[in-house]
C-alpha cells in the first residue's frame, strides 16, 4: 500500500515535467515572419527594420478557393541601433510574438550596404530560430522597405515570389547567384574571396504595389525583378555587376545552370541562339615568373535553339564553326567578368582561396597584397563546348521557302 | 563491491558510448582550423598508450578496483587519500558531462527552461539506473548502441546525398606545422576523451572475461577514434572552417544543414536524441564509478546507500560548477586539461604502475 502511494506520488510529480509546456508557444500567438528588410535609419536610429508577416486566415486555401479577404501578408516597420532592438521594438505594434524560424528572405537596402553589412550579419548567424538558409538579396538604387511591401501574383506570398524567381532565373538565365547566410558569411570569412549578392529592382511605383490593386490587374503597376550581382569588398557593396558581366561571374563561380548565347553567323547579325545547359568550371591558380596567374577552364554542353540563317546543321564543319563561337561568346563574358571584378579590386571568384589551399606559404606573402594583386592578375580561359541537338527539328521551316 | 558481471560486448558499447559521448559535442579541437583531425588521430593513438597503463595495473590486481589496489600499491592510508581525490575527480567529470548536456539543452532547444530542471531530470533518471546496478547500464548501453549507430549511418548518408560535403575545406593541410597539433592532441584530445578510460580501471573487475578486457577496449576506442575523426572532417567539410570554429557545437549545426528534396530537414531531433543517450551512459559511467569508488574506500556495504546521495551531490557541483556556458569551457579545455587530467589520468597511474612492478619484483625476489 506505501508503496503504492509513493508511485502515485512519483506520477503526479512528473506530469508537469513530462507535458514539456514550459516553453509552450500556441501558433496563434505566434506573427510568422517570412521577410526582413533592412535599411539605414531615416530618423536618429541607425537601422529601419522592415517586418513581413503573414496574415493566415489570407492565406489558407482550402479546396473551395479559400482564403480571406485582404492582403496576404503584413509589413511592420521599426526603428533601432541594433537589429534585435528593431525588432523587439517592433512589438509594441505587433499583437503577437515574432517568429524568425520561417524566415526566407533578408533584404538589405542599398545605401546600407554602401555602408557595409558585417554588423547586420551577426545576429542572424547567431540566434538559433534563424535559419541559416535564409536567402540574402539587395535591393538595388531602393530602400528594402519598398520591395518587401510589394504584393505579388501567381505566388501569393511575396517571399516565395522573390525565392522563385531568383531560382527560375539561376537556372534559365544565369543572371544571378542565389545565396544565403551561411554562404555569404562563409564567402566573408573565407581569405581570399569576397561575396556577390544578387540585386533585386523594383519596377513601377512603390506605393501602388502595397494595395491589392497590384494583384487584382494581369498588368501590376509594380513588380520586383532579379537585376544584377552586387560586388561586396570588405563588408561594403563596392558596385554592381550587370547582364553579361554577371553571367560571366556565374559561369567562373561554377554556377551556371543555363542561359542563352546569341552571335553572329555566316554574316548575319545575331543569327544563332545556342543554349548551354550542362557546365563544368576549374579553375586553378598558378605562378607565372612569380605572379599569380588563373587558369579558367569552362566544358560546356549546348542545344541550338534558334536560327535565323540557314545552314547545313548536320555539316561537322558548321558544328564546328558553332561549338567555336559559343566558346568565343562564353570566353568574352568571362573576360568581361574578371576585368569588372578586377576594376572593383574585389576577389570574388575566389582566386586568392584557391592559392591558401594549394600554396599556403605563397599565401601568407600574398595575402595582405592581396586586393592589388588580384587586381593586376593575368589569367587564360579556355572554353570547350560541345553541340548536342537542335531540338525537334532539323531545318528552319522556312528554309525551302525562299528558294 | 556489487556483485555485477558483464559481458565483453556490453563493455565493449560501454566504451565506444562512452568515449564519443560528449566529445562529438564539444571535443573538436577548433584550433587547430582544418587540421583538428589530425589531433584526434594523434589523441587516439596517445590514448591507446596510456590505456595500456591502465591494463598493466588490471593484470596486477584483476579482482580489485582501482580504489582498492591503490590502497595494496602504496600503503593503507596515502592509498586511501589517493582514492579519495579520484572519487572527487569522477563525481567533477560527472558534473561537467552533466553541464555539458544542461547546456546544450538550453541553449538551443529548451531556451526558457531553467538548466537546472533538465539536469534534474536528467540525473533522476541516471540515478534510477544506478540504483538497479551496472549490469542495467550495460544493457541499456546495449540497446541504445545500436539506435545511436543507426542514426549515424542514416545522418551520414543523408549529409552525403544533401551534397554538403566540400572536401576542399580540408585544405591546406598542415597550414600552421606539427607544433601547434602536437601541442593540442596533448592538451586536448589525448586527455578529452581518451585519457577519460581512466574510468574504467573502476569498472574492468566486472567483466565475465577478463582476458578479452584489453582487445575489447582498445577496439572499442579505436572505433570511436575513427567515429570521432569521420564526424570532424565532415564537420569541417560541411560547415567551412569559420562556422567550425565559430560553432559552440559544430555537430549539431552540421546535422541541421541537412536538407533534401524540400522534405527532409530539421534533422536536429537525431542530434537530440544522440546527445541524450551518449550524455546518459557517460554521466552514468562516472556516476558509477565514483559510487562504487566510496563504497570501496570508506568501507559501506550497499553501494545503493551511497547512489542517491552522490547524484544529488553531481547536480549540485554541476550547477556551481560555471557561472556561464564560456566559463565551463574554459575550464572543462584548459585548466582541468593541466590540473586534473594529467595528474590523475597520466601521473599517479605511472607512478602506480611503477611502484607495483617494483613490488611484485621484490615480492618475487623474496619467494625465490
Amino acid at each position: 500500500m506505501k508503496k503504492l502511494v509513493l508511485v502515485f506520488i512519483l506520477i503526479i510529480f512528473s506530469i508537469p515535467i513530462l507535458g514539456g509546456c514550459w516553453n509552450q508557444r500556441e501558433l496563434t500567438d505566434l506573427a510568422l515572419v517570412l521577410a526582413v528588410g533592412i535599411d539605414k535609419g531615416e530618423g536618429d536610429k541607425k537601422y529601419d527594420v522592415t517586418f513581413q508577416v503573414v496574415v493566415p486566415g489570407n492565406v489558407a486555401s482550402g479546396q473551395n478557393g479559400g482564403g480571406g479577404q485582404g492582403p496576404p501578408v503584413v509589413v511592420y516597420e521599426s526603428s533601432g541601433d541594433s537589429i534585435t532592438e528593431a525588432s523587439r521594438k517592433a512589438t509594441k505594434k505587433i499583437p503577437r510574438r515574432l517568429y524568425y524560424a520561417h524566415t526566407s528572405i533578408v533584404v538589405i537596402g542599398e545605401e546600407l550596404a554602401r555602408e557595409g553589412i558585417y554588423n547586420i550579419l551577426d545576429p542572424m548567424d547567431r540566434d538559433p530560430e534563424f535559419r541559416t538558409t535564409t536567402v540574402v538579396i539587395i535591393a538595388k538604387d531602393k530602400r528594402a522597405e519598398d520591395i518587401i511591401s510589394i504584393l505579388t501574383n501567381l505566388d501569393k506570398l511575396p517571399m516565395n515570389r522573390f525565392i522563385k524567381t531568383l531560382e527560375s532565373a539561376e537556372a534559365m538565365l544565369g543572371e544571378n547567384i542565389k545565396l544565403n547566410i551561411d554562404d555569404l558569411i562563409g564567402a566573408i570569412t573565407s581569405p581570399g574571396k569576397e561575396p556577390v549578392i544578387s540585386g533585386f529592382v523594383l519596377e513601377g511605383s512603390p506605393e501602388k504595389g502595397t494595395s491589392p490593386q497590384n494583384i487584382s490587374t494581369t498588368r501590376p503597376p509594380a513588380m520586383v525583378s532579379v537585376d544584377g550581382l552586387g560586388v561586396i569588398r570588405g563588408g561594403k557593396l563596392v558596385g554592381w555587376l550587370n547582364n553579361f558581366h554577371v553571367r560571366g561571374a556565374v559561369w567562373l563561380l561554377n554556377k551556371m545552370k543555363g542561359t542563352e548565347i546569341k552571335f553572329d553567323f555566316e554574316g548575319k547579325k545575331d543569327a544563332v541562339t545556342t543554349t548551354p545547359y550542362l557546365s563544368d568550371t576549374d579553375v586553378s591558380v598558378t605562378f607565372k615568373n612569380g605572379k599569380p596567374f588563373a587558369n579558367v577552364d569552362i566544358d560546356t554542353a549546348f542545344k541550338l535553339s534558334e536560327m535565323d540563317t540557314d545552314f547545313d546543321i548536320e555539316d561537322p564543319h558548321k558544328i564546328e564553326e558553332l561549338e567555336k563561337k559559343t566558346s568565343d561568346v562564353i570566353k568574352k563574358e568571362v573576360e568581361a567578368a574578371i576585368k569588372e571584378a578586377q576594376k572593383y579590386k574585389a576577389d570574388i571568384f575566389g582566386f586568392g582561396e584557391r592559392i591558401h589551399k594549394s600554396n599556403p606559404k605563397r599565401w601568407k606573402e600574398l595575402k595582405d597584397d592581396w586586393d592589388n594583386q588580384f587586381a593586376k592578375m593575368d589569367y587564360k580561359i579556355q572554353v570547350h563546348s560541345y553541340y548536342r541537338e537542335s531540338g525537334v527539328r532539323g531545318k528552319p521551316f522556312w528554309s525551302d521557302m525562299n528558294k | 563491491m556489487e556483485k555485477a558481471k558483464i559481458t565483453p560486448k556490453q563493455l565493449f558499447v560501454l566504451v565506444v558510448l562512452f568515449e564519443i559521448g560528449s566529445a562529438l559535442l564539444v571535443g573538436f579541437p577548433v584550433g587547430l582550423k582544418q587540421d583538428a583531425w589530425i589531433a584526434i588521430l594523434f589523441g587516439m593513438a596517445g590514448g591507446v598508450l596510456l590505456f595500456l597503463v591502465y591494463y598493466r595495473l588490471f593484470l596486477y590486481y584483476p579482482d580489485l578496483p582501482l580504489t582498492s589496489y591503490v590502497e595494496k600499491i602504496i600503503g593503507k592510508w596515502p592509498g586511501r587519500v589517493i582514492g579519495y581525490f579520484y572519487i572527487i575527480y569522477f563525481i567533477y567529470i560527472a558534473a561537467r558531462v552533466l553541464r555539458d548536456f544542461g547546456e546544450l539543452l538550453t541553449s538551443t532547444i529548451y531556451n526558457r527552461t531553467p538548466i537546472f530542471l533538465i539536469m534534474t531530470v536528467l540525473i533522476l533518471t541516471i540515478s534510477y539506473a544506478i540504483q538497479k546496478g551496472f549490469e542495467v547500464i550495460a544493457r541499456v548501453g546495449e540497446l541504445f548502441f545500436a539506435t545511436v549507430y543507426l542514426m549515424a549511418i542514416v545522418g551520414f548518408f543523408l549529409i552525403i546525398f544533401s551534397g554538403l560535403i566540400h572536401l576542399e575545406h580540408l585544405k591546406p593541410v598542415l597550414e600552421m606545422g606539427w607544433k601547434p597539433i602536437i601541442k593540442s592532441s596533448i592538451k586536448e584530445t589525448l586527455p578529452f576523451p581518451f585519457g577519460e578510460m581512466i574510468v574504467f580501471t573502476m569498472l574492468l573487475p566486472y567483466l565475465n572475461q577478463a582476458k578479452k578486457a584489453k582487445i575489447v577496449c582498445i577496439s572499442g576506442m579505436i572505433l570511436s577514434g575513427i567515429n570521432f575523426i569521420l564526424a570532424t572532417i565532415i564537420n569541417i567539410a560541411t560547415l567551412g572552417v569559420d562556422s567550425f570554429q565559430r560553432s559552440p557545437y559544430p555537430l549539431l549545426s552540421t546535422v541541421s544543414k541537412i536538407q533534401l528534396f524540400n522534405f527532409i530537414e530539421r534533422l536536429d531531433v537525431l542530434f537530440m536524441i544522440y546527445v541524450m543517450i551518449s550524455g546518459f551512459i557517460k554521466v552514468a559511467v562516472f556516476y558509477y564509478a565514483a559510487v562504487i569508488g566510496t563504497t570501496d574506500v570508506f568501507k559501506f556495504k550497499d553501494c545503493k546507500q551511497v547512489s542517491f546521495p552522490m547524484g544529488i551531490l553531481i547536480l549540485i557541483t554541476a550547477m556551481m560548477i560555471a557561472a556561464n556556458y564560456s566559463e565551463h569551457i574554459k575550464e572543462g579545455l584548459v585548466t582541468s586539461a593541466v590540473y586534473l587530467h594529467l595528474p590523475f589520468q597520466l601521473i599517479i597511474p605511472l607512478v602506480l604502475l611503477g611502484t607495483a612492478f617494483i613490488r611484485s619484483r621484490i615480492k618475487k625476489a623474496s619467494e625465490a
